[in-house]
């Protein structure tokens, strides 16, 4: 297990462990089973601690981040090191259906910004009303 | 140095062993980061597509001296009948990944090679120089 915090309606997860495959898998459950049981709002992955983060380490999280949306949850992707962000960058990995922050703070921004299903912390254009 | 893969866990261990070897070899960190994550491909590879097979690390050098490290993964596995298409990027055949393995790989490394016989075996050799700045 890896240990979560609840802080302000989100599921904070600092992720201080090597990320090997079965611990990713598992993580998944175990993150998809707390949103239900917090009711959380978002989950913010803090990956400031994480030195290698692969093909299947990403796909496993833009999939994780797929099913919180599914869920009425959105997923913040937090302190991406630079090293890893060039890795990522250079290999050419998209992740998917996460937001990008540069710290807690600017997580916590997004992760309480209006939900709205679309692309997270991004407010839908307001409806034009004509008279 | 080898590596064997026949254990997911073995996958974490071929990942720690290069990293280990390329800051020991004075690699900056972007590189140690690359090389790591070239070989949790490489090693993720053998693991899912063959079962079994090894991770080969060692020394080597470029041009004027320019130190360097070299991966070889080989595996007897079921080869790769199209390596143009997995090179493409976009493509797996295993359900759960993004089918950029290899493609990222080759991005990763300095050099890059791939034999692969179809009922055979795949062999990758990687390698990845320090920088002269």
């Amino acid at each position: 297990m890896v240990p979560t915090v609840r802080v302000a309606g989100c599921l904070l997860v600092p992720i201080q462990i090597d990320l090997d495959d079965a611990t990713v898998e598992r993580l998944q459950q175990q993150l998809l089973h707390e949103i239900e049981a917090e009711r959380a709002q978002a989950v913010i992955l803090d990956v400031s601690m994480v030195d290698v983060i692969d093909s299947y380490i990403s796909y496993t999280i833009s999939e994780t981040a797929s099913m919180a949306r599914l869920m009425g949850c959105r997923t913040v992707l937090c302190g991406i090191r630079p090293h890893v962000a060039l890795t990522l960058a250079q290999m050419g990995v998209r992740l998917r259906h996460v937001a990008f922050a540069r710290d807690l703070e600017h997580a916590l921004t997004l992760a309480r910004g209006r939900l709205t299903g679309g692309t997270p912390g991004i407010a839908p254009p307001e409806p034009r009303i004509r008279s | 140095m080898v590596v064997h893969i026949r254990r997911e866990q073995d996958i974490a261990t071929a990942r720690q062993v290069v990293k280990n070897f390329a800051q020991e070899n004075g690699f900056s960190l972007s590189d140690v980061t690359k090389a790591t994550t070239a070989v949790s491909e490489l090693a993720r590879n053998i693991y899912r597509y063959a079962g079994t097979g090894s991770v080969c690390l060692r020394r080597t050098t470029r041009d004027r001296g320019t130190p360097g490290l070299e991966i070889v993964a080989v595996d007897r596995g079921p080869g790769i009948p199209d390596v143009a298409r997995v090179l493409s990027g976009g493509f797996s055949t295993y359900e759960r990944s993004l089918g950029i393995g290899l493609a990222g790989v080759r991005r990763l490394m300095d050099e890059f090679e791939i034999r692969s016989e179809p009922g055979a075996g795949t062999l990758v050799r990687a390698a990845k120089y320090r920088r002269g700045f």
